[in-house]
C-alpha cells in the first residue's frame, strides 16, 4: 500500500512536469528551425503605381520630357517651350497627344477664356479634382496650349502663363514641398500637338454642351502619370 | 450517495479538469514558436474544434492579456492554465490517495480536499467573469474547466459534510495530520511546473531588435496623426494603421491592456486597405476605410475619438459601404458633422495620398498594423502573445 501511495504521488509530480517541459522544448526547437530557415517575406511592399499603359516607348518620351523640362529632380529648368517639347518628344503632334489617351480617366482639360490665363472657379474645381487624386502617380503633367488666334509669339507666351497659372494655384493651395519635383510644365502655344475633337469626351472645365477646337486649345491639359520612370 | 462515491466523482472531475487545462497549456505552449497554430477547442478535453470558426472563442481567450501572468518578464507569460493543471492534479492525487487508503471519513483529508477543491471554483468564478464581461468570448475548454471545477467543489463540500456528520454520529475514522501536506505539495507541484515551463523556454531577447526599420522618418507633408502622450518621457512610436482593420483594433486593445501605451508618444500613419484611395491593393479589404481615414486626418486633437468610433463601428461601416459606396462618408458626416467641410476638401484628399506615399518612400509592407518604436519595427510575430515582453524591451532600448 505504501508503495502504491508513493508511486501515485510521484506520478502526480512527474507526469505534468515532463509534459509541460516537452511541449515548451518542442516549441523552442520549432522556433530555432523557423529562424534558421527564415526566408524573405512574401508580403507586397508599398510602391508607386506603374500602370499597364506605361509602355517602354511612353516611358522613354516621358523621361526625356521630364528631364529636359526641369523635372527628375534637376530643379534647374522650369518648364518646356514648344521647340524644346518637339525636340525631346521626337514625335509628331498627333503621336504626342496619343501618348496621353490611356490616361483619359486621370486627365482633364482646363479651358481658359480667350486670351486669358486666369483660372475661374470651374477651372479651379477641375484642377482640385485631378490634383487631389494623385494616388500612386509620381508625376503631374501640365501641358498648356493656345488657340491659333493672334501671333505665334503671343500664343507661346499666353500658353506659358496658363501653365504657370496652374502651377501657382497648386503651390498656393496645396503647399506641397514636393511640387517642383512632381509637376512638369509644358507650354506648346499654337505650334505643337493641338488637341482634336477626341478630347471633347474628357473631363473639361468648359461648357459641357459645346466643344469647339479653339476652346479645347485655350487650355491646360492636366494628368497624373501612373508610371515609374 | 456515500462519501466514497463523492470522492470518486471528485477524482474523475479533477482528471477531466486536468485534461482541459493540459490541452489549453499545450495550445499556449505551441505558440511559443511565434507561429500561428490551430487550437484544441471542444467540450471533450484534447479534441480540436469540428466546426470552422468554432475555435474563435478559444482564440480570443488564449490571445487575451488574461490568459497568462508575468508577460513582461517571459515571452507570452506563464499561462493561467498551467496553474489549473497543478491544482487539478493536486486534487486528483489527493482524491485518488483517499480512495486508495480508504480515508473517505478522515476529516483532515476531507478538509484538505475541500480547501483544494475551493481553489478551482474561485479561479473559475474570476476567469468566467472576465470571459463573459470583458472578453465577451465563450471558450469551450474554459467552460469545461468551469464545469469540472464546480463538480470538484460541490462534491468536495458534500464529502466534507458527510465526514462532519460521521463525527457527530461517532462513525468517523481516525485522522492523519499528513493529509494537511496536500496543500503545500500542490504548491510545490505548481512551482515545479512553472520551473519546467520557464527553463524549457527558448531565448527571445534577440527579437527585441525588431524586424526592419524606417529609412525616412521625416514628415514633410504633415501626414502623421499625433496622439497625445501621457508621460513627458514617452518614447516615439509610429503605427501604420487602418481604422477599419480588425487586427488594428485587436492590437490596440492588447496595447492598452499591456499599459505600455502610457510610455509611448504615438503617431498614426493612415494606410487604408481600401482600393478607392489605395492603388497598392486590387480589392477593398476594408470598404469605407478611405472615407474614415479622411475624418481621422481632419480631426486634429480629436483623432483618437474618431479612431475609437471607427473601431466600435467597424462592422457596420463596412457592411453598409458594401451596399452603398458612399455609406462610410455619410456615417462619418452623421457622427462628426463638424468635419464635413474638411473631409470633402481636395487638400485633405491629397494629404491622404501623401500618407500612402510616405509608406512608399519607406517601402513598408502592404499590411496593417505595423508598429515601430524609434523607427524599428516590432516583428509581426510579437504583436500578440509576445507584445508585452518584446515591446517592454524595445522601450528599454532592447536587443542588446
Amino acid at each position: 500500500m505504501k508503495t502504491a501511495v508513493l508511486l501515485l504521488t510521484a506520478a502526480a509530480f512527474a507526469v505534468p512536469t515532463v509534459m509541460v517541459g516537452s511541449w515548451v522544448s518542442s516549441a523552442g526547437e520549432r522556433l530555432h528551425a523557423a529562424e534558421s530557415a527564415r526566408v524573405t517575406s512574401s508580403v507586397a511592399v508599398a510602391a508607386a503605381a506603374d500602370e499597364s499603359y506605361c509602355t517602354p516607348q511612353l516611358k522613354l518620351v516621358l523621361r526625356r520630357v521630364l528631364k529636359s523640362c526641369g523635372l527628375l529632380e534637376s530643379g534647374e529648368v522650369r518648364g518646356c517651350q514648344p521647340t524644346d517639347a518637339k525636340q525631346v518628344a521626337t514625335l509628331a503632334g498627333g503621336d504626342f497627344n496619343a501618348l496621353f489617351m490611356p490616361m483619359a480617366k486621370r486627365a482633364g482639360v482646363v479651358e481658359f477664356d480667350q486670351n486669358s490665363a486666369v483660372l475661374d472657379p470651374n477651372d479651379q474645381a477641375l484642377v482640385d479634382r485631378l490634383f487631389s487624386d494623385q494616388q500612386g502617380a509620381s508625376y503631374f503633367f501640365v501641358v498648356a496650349r493656345a488657340s491659333p488666334e493672334g501671333s505665334v509669339e503671343h500664343n507661346r507666351e499666353l500658353s506659358k502663363q496658363r501653365a504657370e497659372g496652374v502651377m501657382a494655384y497648386l503651390r498656393e493651395k496645396y503647399k506641397d514641398p514636393d511640387l517642383d519635383r512632381e509637376v512638369g510644365l509644358l507650354w506648346l502655344g499654337e505650334e505643337f500637338a493641338q488637341l482634336d475633337q477626341r478630347f471633347c469626351e474628357w473631363q473639361r472645365s468648359g461648357a459641357a454642351d459645346s466643344c469647339q477646337s479653339e476652346n479645347l486649345n485655350r487650355s491646360a491639359f492636366l494628368s497624373w502619370i501612373d508610371c515609374q520612370l | 450517495m456515500s462519501s466514497r462515491h463523492l470522492i470518486a466523482i471528485v477524482f474523475v472531475a479533477a482528471l477531466l479538469g486536468f485534461g482541459f487545462a493540459a490541452a489549453s497549456t499545450y495550445d499556449f505552449a505551441a505558440h511559443l514558436d511565434r507561429q500561428v497554430h490551430s487550437l484544441h477547442c471542444s467540450f471533450i478535453p484534447g479534441l480540436s474544434s469540428s466546426s470552422p470558426g468554432g475555435s474563435e472563442g478559444c482564440q480570443v481567450t488564449l490571445m487575451s492579456p488574461y490568459s497568462s501572468l508575468f508577460r513582461q518578464t517571459f515571452w507570452g507569460g506563464i499561462p493561467v492554465s498551467l496553474l489549473a493543471m497543478a491544482v487539478f492534479m493536486g486534487v486528483a492525487a489527493l482524491a485518488g490517495l483517499m480512495l486508495l487508503v480508504r480515508a473517505e471519513l478522515d476529516l483532515l483529508a476531507l478538509f484538505s480536499l475541500l480547501v483544494l477543491g475551493t481553489i478551482p471554483v474561485a479561479a473559475s468564478l474570476v476567469m468566467g467573469s472576465i470571459a463573459a464581461f470583458k472578453l465577451h468570448a465563450a471558450c469551450k475548454q474554459c467552460i469545461g474547466i468551469y464545469l469540472t471545477s464546480l463538480a470538484v467543489g460541490v462534491c468536495a463540500l458534500l464529502a466534507y459534510r458527510h465526514g462532519s456528520a460521521a463525527i457527530s454520529s461517532r462513525r468517523a475514522g481516525p485522522t492523519h495530520r499528513q493529509w494537511l501536506l496536500a496543500l503545500p505539495l500542490t504548491a510545490l507541484l505548481l512551482v515545479m511546473l512553472t520551473g519546467s515551463y520557464v527553463l524549457a523556454m527558448p531565448r527571445y531577447d534577440t527579437f527585441a531588435k525588431g524586424c526592419g526599420s524606417l529609412p525616412h522618418l521625416e514628415d514633410r507633408h504633415g501626414v502623421l496623426v499625433h496622439l497625445p502622450a501621457e508621460s513627458p518621457n514617452a518614447r516615439k512610436a509610429l503605427e501604420i494603421f487602418d481604422p477599419l482593420c480588425p487586427a488594428c483594433k485587436a492590437f490596440e486593445e492588447r496595447l492598452r491592456a499591456s499599459r505600455l501605451d502610457k510610455q509611448l508618444q504615438r503617431d498614426l500613419l493612415l494606410f487604408p486597405l481600401d482600393n478607392t484611395c489605395n492603388w497598392m491593393i486590387d480589392n477593398a479589404m476594408h470598404p469605407g476605410s478611405c472615407a474614415v481615414s479622411l475624418a481621422v486626418l481632419c480631426a486634429g486633437e480629436r483623432a483618437k475619438e474618431v479612431v475609437d468610433w471607427a473601431f466600435a463601428e467597424q462592422q457596420r461601416i463596412q457592411q453598409q459601404t458594401l451596399r452603398d459606396k458612399n455609406a462610410a462618408a455619410q456615417l462619418v458626416a452623421e457622427r462628426f458633422p463638424e468635419l464635413r467641410a474638411c473631409t470633402t476638401s481636395s487638400v485633405t484628399k491629397a494629404r491622404l495620398s501623401q500618407s500612402l506615399r510616405w509608406a512608399v518612400r519607406n517601402q513598408v509592407p502592404v499590411l496593417t498594423p505595423q508598429f515601430y518604436v524609434d523607427g524599428k519595427r516590432l516583428c509581426d510575430e510579437d504583436t500578440d502573445l509576445g507584445l508585452e515582453y518584446t515591446l517592454a524591451r524595445m522601450l528599454k532600448g532592447g536587443g542588446s
